[in-house]
């Protein structure tokens, strides 16, 4: 055996590796990572909350005795559970839609992600060209119709409660429809082969044994878009400013637009929001235990293959329709006009806009800005975020250290980005690190908002590859880095890739917090549009708006392209 | 190849209860043997298995290659799998499917930087050694089951460890499949005599396969043998059971005789020392059914019993009966079509007779103490 003498060589003295002190070693990196990510998470709120509660607890005071704060409270609830509710009965008819699609019409599953890929921002403002009650679009073409031809305004007006809520949960319903469309892998069609054997029609089968196999990824989707819900920004600002609908987090910012900022006063308003978001988090996080639980091996994925069905088809095509297509009609035609008015001048269509903001250097700096933030918060998350997937599922010795990283990364989910962008910058304005009017405040903000997207992703992927792979690199002599590079890597190729796809599109989306923690030259494509818009420059912003939808479209093409065509499908 | 050694080896669990899943293990393993672990799922046959490769960190023991301590709980050695000189074969083969079946089996030269073995062509020296030369530029997944473990065998070997470790390797294919591969694997270790440990919990397999049993029980080695040791003479009446002996017949002392089932025993006397209670073990096949009025033969003994069910297996009948509330399992030949034995309806009542030498003897409560006719039952039941 002198073929192996080369691993021999190390072997003669016994002592030659003292655990402790490596383990030593693996303590003080776990420890120093978690602090890290502590400090990036944790801190700004706390300074938020420092803040809300000095002097005598001030911001307390001036934020709950705001007369209007019980109204602006029942405009939250009333947002996020209708929206909810929208979200879970689209969202989970429309994923088991996509999975009676003929083999042919497979592709169409894609389609109902769509919403996340049109910025939040650029919707809003799409439904508002086209719903606005004088020189909406679609009003106009109704106040044809005989019953309502004497309407001078409307019949839609889309800047009231009904409205918003409508298009926000329009938002959420992908959301939701990602979650379930991921459930219905986890059921086997054997489940419903049976039912369908024993005689239950189609719609029973959905109710008796779909749903209720459903259940338990319906209350984790629903528990995020519940969230998500709560921490809706982009509509009730654009949408319900002007007609006195606040919410939360319009509150919030409107304290942190107050001369001097009321930084107490936004970080009270933003307590119940926080607590709320910890407390589900919680709940999931003891509800769904230990995931190793749930490693499921190889078995039949939901897929009915014998009956599908043209129905789920046309629902498809026809809520892409209406959620997406829809506004962007509304800003191509806003886009290509001199001026936003509810009659449509065909002749004078133009790419005017479009020149204009391209030969505005603020307007492609902040394009640029978009792309290389996202694209650097991305290329730090996934290595993080791979990390501390690692940390989560193999490290049980890091004991307490494991479970505040499990806490720490989830939380972002759970807190509105509005508050974040108080809190980073609060903490970023001031020492040690004064980092406002740079860049890397939003880098920071970035790859705090993508945590748990990045960790969630990764650990389902590790999760679904079981250990049997890596082990089996361990024993062929594979070191711990080596197994991680030549194996588990490029398993999860498909998987990093949707990662990427899925955080570069809502980072170059991101508004919320990058409204609050901009300079005037640190700006992103979401607050310059936003900018535009209070101009009332209506064509400029719808130009901006779909350049911001083309460069998400990039973005995931980008990442298909690498992960597989089946990248977006592992979201 | 090495030999190995096992001293004290404990493993637990921490958990809601927590589990003892190996609990003080001594096993040596002489150069180029191959030790077969058997015993029912959960004893703990995984767990050894996972700390020999390092994959699990025991909680207490030594292990040692050669003069090599891989691992030493008290001096706190415990080297990583990696530095071990091992090779593992998984139940489900863990083939990598990113890589051909080439880059797989090369994969543990490339790991271990054994340049020469990737110069020298070990990969399609191995290759043609488990017969899969044809498959080299395949990916897994185009592989049959029976394909993917010859592959996961030749990734095991191609390094040439000091020791390969299977976990139920064959437990995924299909029984006559299994046969095959299993009398190739016997094979191609009967050609390169490499140290084995080869985890396994169907009893027949194990003993065409293994120089040496190890039968577990609750973590620990409750017989460690030759396949004919432990066939012919199991030490306990769990190894008795776990290697078949599937008739369990208690014997009393009543009146100055021995009874079995409460009934006195027919045919000549059990040979039995002392007057404690028994258990009587015997296989299935070892119990002959003759009618009532028929003699019982010379050195054997025999019970009373009724037909509870009679199945028909092709060249044998399983044959259920019921001795005084005892079931006894009989496999008899179905001889020819009008045989006696093919007429057998419920409640016939029929004689079960047994060779003395056939029947193995414990101890009733602590089921210890092995102990054959000639040897008395006494000595074990002090222990
Ligand atoms: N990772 C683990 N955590 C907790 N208990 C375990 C773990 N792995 C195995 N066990 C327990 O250890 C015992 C032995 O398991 P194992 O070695 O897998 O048995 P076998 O391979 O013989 O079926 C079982 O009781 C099992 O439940
Ligand atoms: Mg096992």
């Amino acid at each position: 055996m002198t073929a192996v003498g080369v691993a021999e060589a190390d072997a003669p003295s016994p002592v030659s590796r003292p655990l402790p002190l490596r383990a030593l070693a693996n303590w003080a990196g776990v420890l120093a990572f978690v602090a890290a990510l502590c400090y990036l998470v944790i801190l700004p709120l706390v300074r938020l909350q420092i803040n809300a509660f000095s002097d005598g607890a001030r911001g307390y005071r001036i934020g709950y005795t705001d007369p209007a704060f019980a109204k602006t409270l029942a405009y939250t609830a009333g947002l996020a559970l209708g929206s909810l509710a929208i979200a879970l009965v689209l969202g989970t008819l429309l994923a088991w839609a996509a999975t009676r699609l003929p083999r042919s019409l497979r592709m169409l599953r894609v389609l109902p992600i769509f919403p996340i890929i049109v910025p939040a921002v650029a919707s809003v403002v799409g439904w508002s060209f086209l719903f606005s009650p004088r020189p909406g679009y679609v009003n106009a073409l109704l106040r044809n119709l005989p019953w309502w031809s004497d309407l001078k305004q409307g019949p839609v007006d889309i800047y009231t409660l009904p409205w918003i809520i409508i298009i926000t949960g329009f938002g959420l319903t992908a959301f939701v429809y990602l979650f379930v469309s991921a459930g219905f892998q986890n059921i086997s069609s054997e489940h419903v082969e049976a039912a369908q054997v024993a005689g239950s029609s189609q719609w029973g089968v959905f109710f008796r044994v779909t749903l209720p196999l459903l259940r338990p990824t319906l209350i984790y989707g629903g528990g995020v878009a519940l969230l998500l819900g709560l921490g809706q920004f982009t509509g009730p600002l654009l949408l319900g400013r002007n007609s006195g609908i606040e919410v939360i987090t319009t509150d919030i910012y409107r304290q942190m637009s107050a001369s001097p900022i009321e930084y107490g006063a936004a970080a009270a308003l933003g307590s119940p929001l926080l607590l709320f978001g910890m407390l589900i988090v919680l709940v999931q996080k003891v509800l769904l235990g230990d995931q190793r639980r749930f490693v499921t091996h190889g078995g039949k994925a939901f897929r009915s293959e014998a009956r599908p069905s043209v129905i789920g088809a046309v629902s498809i095509i026809a809520y892409s329709f209406v959620a997406t297509v829809l506004p962007v009609i509304g800003l191509v035609i806003v886009a290509l006009s001199r001026f936003w008015s509810a009659k449509i001048d065909t002749d004078h269509f133009s790419l005017q806009s479009f020149r204009t903001i391209f030969a505005q250097s603020s307007v492609t700096q902040a394009i640029f800005n978009s792309v290389t933030i996202s694209l650097l918060a991305v290329a730090i998350c996934l290595p993080v975020g791979y990390v501390a997937s690692s940390i989560l599922l193999r490290g049980r010795r890091f004991g307490v250290l494991r479970t505040i990283l499990d806490y720490v990364v989830s939380m972002p989910l759970g807190i509105p980005a509005v508050v974040f962008g108080a809190g980073f910058l609060l903490t970023y304005t001031k020492a040690p690190f004064v980092l406002y009017g740079t860049n890397w405040v939003i880098v920071l903000v970035y790859i705090t908002l993508m945590l748990p997207f990045a960790v969630r992703m990764q650990t389902s992927a590790m999760l679904a590859l079981g250990s049997n792979y890596t082990e089996a690199a361990r024993v062929s002599g594979s070191g711990v880095s080596g197994t991680s590079l030549k194996i588990e890597l490029p398993l999860m190729r498909s998987a990093l890739g949707g990662a990427a796809a899925l955080m570069f599109v809502l980072l170059t989306h991101e508004f919320a917090a990058s409204l609050l923690v901009r300079a005037s030259t640190t700006q992103v494509m979401g607050t310059i549009l936003y900018d535009q818009y209070n101009n009332g420059t209506y064509p400029l912003v719808a130009a901006i708006a779909l350049v911001m939808t083309a460069v998400t479209a990039i973005g995931v093409t980008a990442a298909m392209l690498v992960g597989g065509s089946d990248a977006l499908g592992g979201l | 190849m090495s030999h190995i050694r096992i001293e004290g080896l404990t493993k637990h669990f921490v958990g809601k209860p927590p589990t003892k899943a190996v609990d003080d293990l001594h096993i040596e393993i002489e150069e180029g043997e191959f030790l077969v672990l058997l015993g029912p799922s959960g004893c703990g046959k995984t767990t050894t298995l996972r700390c020999l490769a390092g994959l699990e960190t025991p909680s207490g023991g030594r292990i040692s290659f050669d003069d090599q301590v891989v691992f030493d709980a008290e001096r706190r050695i415990n080297r990583s799998p990696d530095k071990r000189k091992i090779g593992m074969v998984f139940q489900s083969y863990a083939l990598w499917p990113h890589m051909t079946v080439r880059k797989n089996i090369a994969y543990p030269l490339r790991a271990r930087r054994l340049k020469q073995g990737l110069r020298n062509g070990w990969v399609e020296e191995t290759a043609k050694m488990v017969d899969c030369v044809a498959l080299l530029d395949r990916y897994p997944a185009q592989l049959s089951g029976g394909q993917q473990q010859r592959v996961a065998l030749a990734r095991g070997l191609v390094a040439r460890p000091d020791l390969l470790l299977f976990d139920e390797p064959l437990s995924n294919l299909d029984a006559r499949l299994r046969d095959h591969v299993r009398a190739e694997l016997h094979e191609v270790h009967g050609r390169l005599g490499f140290t084995a440990v080869f985890v396994i919990h169907d009893q027949s397999e194990a003993l065409a396969l293994g120089d040496r049993l190890a039968i577990m029980r609750h973590g620990r080695v409750e017989q460690y043998d030759t396949p004919q040791q432990v066939f012919e003479h199991p030490i306990s009446e769990y190894v008795a059971a776990f290697i078949g002996m599937d008739n369990r017949v208690v014997c009393t002392y009543q009146d100055g005789r021995w009874a079995a089932a409460g009934r006195p025993i027919g045919g000549s006397e059990l040979g039995i020392a002392g007057t404690a209670p028994v258990a009587m073990r015997l296989r299935a096949d070892d119990l002959q059914v003759t009618p009532c009025d028929a003699s019982v033969g010379a050195n054997m003994s025999s019970l009373d019993a009724v037909v509870v069910d009679a199945e028909y297996g092709g060249r044998h009948l399983d044959v259920v009966l019921d001795a005084n509330g005892t079931r006894l399992f009989a496999r008899i030949p179905s001889g020819v079509s009008d045989s006696w034995a093919r007429g057998l309806k419920q409640n016939d009542p029929v004689r079960a007779s047994f060779r003395q030498s056939d029947a193995h003897f414990f101890d009733d409560e602590t089921g210890s103490g092995a102990s054959d006719i000639a040897e008395p039952v006494l000595n074990a039941v002090d222990s």
